[in-house]
């Protein structure tokens, strides 16, 4: 017993080191003074700062980061309203359909979606730049949200929303005060989902980039052509922690309830 | 004053099924009714329909003579304490209770003290924080309660919101519930498929079967004089046998003739007679009106449940605080009013018209 509970635990450290050991190799090397990773030479902040005086990388890590907000945010809103949408269809076959539909552009390849936004924006003259992009990743971005709101709605008491109706409340009031609230777990994953895709796609936006606008993902691949430069480890390390933070605020939100319910027993049981 | 009346309500489903069939129903301001019945009698689908949630197919709703058939559940002066209690967990205990009054957008001064006195109302003061994961299930109940009180409705609703509760809390919550009922002065429709819950706690019963009303009444008119074998047999124990009726105030059954206390039927009528399992008493058979050999017996704590088999082998169920030997002849003692006859296919309407004809004569001969 003792020595399969020993295997179990160095699989999954084996795993995990596997899984970060490129990531911690990338971020060791950000700080070696060399030009390349082939060797790591001595300490250095060098490449830190080459990266904060870099302004037009800078510029786009930002935008990247407003293109996955507001693109999660608009995506949300639609996903969710689609969902509910979805879930009131009196038919069955109906929302099987949808759902289908819905499940087909998640799993088709970015290289596909991409493609056939190119050929659309082209085709409808819509020029390719900070709005194309936003176009496609909320397109994208659409189907995941459907995807996790659906299982709430599904689970939703609907008695919830007869006792609503029976107090007194009218369509918007039932929408905006048990609704929203009751499928926000799945709302907030969905956006965060939305937001984790939107910052990490490069498929789609490969394609939809035009001059004037580009993400992180696709700059960081066009400078990646070029020899790698570590100026994009130290991007790389800045993006990690950042991710790192994104992570901790999700959980900080997630959890914040159950916390407060706690403190508040506390408080009375005094 | 009828705050309710329902006048040939219908109620049928797209797949076919019909839920209701014609009811007319009358709720008078101030009492506590019950509507009782086994699941998929149909006395939810009443409920919803007084409350709005659902339209019936034929028939119209009329509150305080109104008729409020298709008017938004939401404008209706009737508030549900639903089964499962449907509480928002996203709020606690007071936003809970003030929901419907914020939805009124009274202000929160006026909402405080009302939310206060509903809290108190259900003996949960000092709870307006508590989120209502931390509630036990009688408590979220309370909540429920307070929440759909006060809004100052003249109806309250309860669907069957008792039975997620144990044995004991229930106990204590019929007689909380009555006495908030009394205390509020407003009528309580409340829907149980639970004969003992409807009886200690009705004004008037409505036994529901298969989406039509069996019977009406007060609780001991149901209990002592019920009108088909459905009832009798939905409310209690009962022994029901097939009967003869001889003339006004003798029957026939189990080949024997008794003297009992019903009349207004042709002679020679058949029917089906009942008496309750606590009206026979033990006694030896010499003494007995009938004689029976007892089977087998169960001690049930405070009284004995006995099976018992008559010459003609109809069983017979008596309740007796005593036990009795097994396998011997033991005599049934009963009295004349013990006997409850039941005409087969008898209409509420006629049953009563009938009732009241022959109890006047009984004031008559006095």
């Amino acid at each position: 017993m003792k020595s399969k509970h020993f295997v179990a635990k160095f699989y999954l450290i084996f795993v995990l080191v596997v899984l970060y050991v490129p990531i911690f190799y990338l971020i060791y090397f950000s700080f070696s003074s060399g030009r390349n990773m082939n060797k790591f030479e001595h300490f250095t902040w060098m490449h830190y700062q080459t990266l904060f005086q870099d302004n037009r990388l800078l510029a786009i890590f930002l935008e990247t980061i407003l293109l996955a907000l507001l693109s999660s945010l608009i995506a949300t809103i639609v996903g969710t309203l689609g969902a509910i949408a979805i879930a009131g269809l009196q038919k069955k076959w109906q929302q099987k359909t949808l759902l289908a539909l819905n499940n087909v552009l998640i799993v088709s390849p970015d290289v596909i979606i991409g493609a056939s936004f190119l050929i659309f924006f082209t085709a409808l003259g819509i020029g390719l730049n900070f709005g194309s992009v936003l176009l496609s990743h909320i397109a994208f971005s659409i189907p995941i949200v459907v995807l996790m709101v659906l299982p709430r709605l599904k689970e939703l008491d609907y008695s919830l929303i007869d006792a609503a109706r029976d107090l007194g409340a009218n369509n918007y009031q039932v929408f905006s005060n048990v609704m929203i609230p009751a499928l926000m777990p799945g709302i907030f994953a969905g956006m965060f989902m939305a937001l984790t895709y939107s910052l990490d796609d490069f498929g789609v936006t490969f394609f939809v980039t035009g001059n004037g606008f580009s993400t992180l993902s696709v700059e960081i691949y066009s400078r990646a052509r070029q020899g790698i430069d570590l100026e994009i480890n130290a991007l790389s390390t800045v993006m990690f922690l950042f991710v790192l933070l994104l992570v901790g605020i999700y959980y900080f939100i997630t959890t914040r309830k159950g916390r407060k319910g706690r403190k508040m027993v506390g408080g009375l049981i005094k | 004053m009828n705050i309710i009346e329902l006048k040939h309500v219908n109620k049928r489903y797209d797949d076919g099924f019909v839920a209701l069939k014609d009811i007319n129903l009358k709720i008078e301001s101030g009492k506590f009714y019950s509507l009782l019945g086994p699941s998929g009698s149909g006395k939810s689908t009443i409920l919803r329909i007084i409350a709005g949630f659902s339209q019936p197919t034929e028939g119209r709703v009329f509150f305080a003579g109104k008729d409020i058939t298709d008017l938004d559940p939401a404008k209706r002066q009737i508030n549900t304490v639903f089964q499962n209690y449907a509480l928002f967990s996203h709020l606690n205990v007071f936003d809970n209770v003030a929901f419907g009054l914020k939805i009124k957008k009274r202000p929160l001064r006026e909402i405080k003290p009302i939310v206060k006195d509903a809290l108190k109302m259900v003996r949960l003061e000092g709870y307006a924080n508590r989120e209502i994961s931390e509630l036990s299930g009688g408590q979220q109940q309370r909540v429920a309660i307070a929440r759909a009180i006060v809004n100052e409705p003249k109806v309250l609703l309860l669907d069957e919101s008792l039975s997620a509760l144990d044995k004991r809390l229930r106990k204590e919550m019929q007689f909380e519930l009555r006495a908030i009922q009394k205390k509020l002065g407003i009528t309580f429709i409340f829907v149980t498929h639970d004969q003992e819950e409807a009886l200690s706690m009705s004004d008037e019963i409505f036994v529901l079967n298969n989406g039509r009303i069996e019977q009406n009444g007060s609780p001991i008119d149901i209990y002592d004089e019920p009108i088909n074998d459905f009832v009798a047999r939905f409310i209690g124990n009962s022994n029901i046998l097939p009967g003869r009726m001889i003339k006004d105030y003798e029957v026939e059954f189990a080949n024997q003739r008794f003297k009992c206390a019903d009349a207004g039927m042709k002679a020679n009528e058949k029917v089906e007679i009942v008496i309750r399992p606590e009206d026979l008493d033990i006694t030896s058979p010499e003494k007995g009106k009938l004689v029976v050999t007892a089977q087998t017996q169960l001690f049930l704590g405070d009284h004995f449940e006995i099976k018992a088999v008559d010459a003609d082998e109809n069983e017979w169920l008596i309740h007796s605080t005593n036990g009795c030997k097994l396998n011997q002849r033991i005599g049934l003692y009963f009295d004349p009013e013990d006997i409850h006859v039941m005409r087969l296919h008898e209409s509420q309407k006629d049953f009563n018209a009938r009732l009241e004809s022959y109890e006047d004569e009984e004031h008559d001969n006095d």
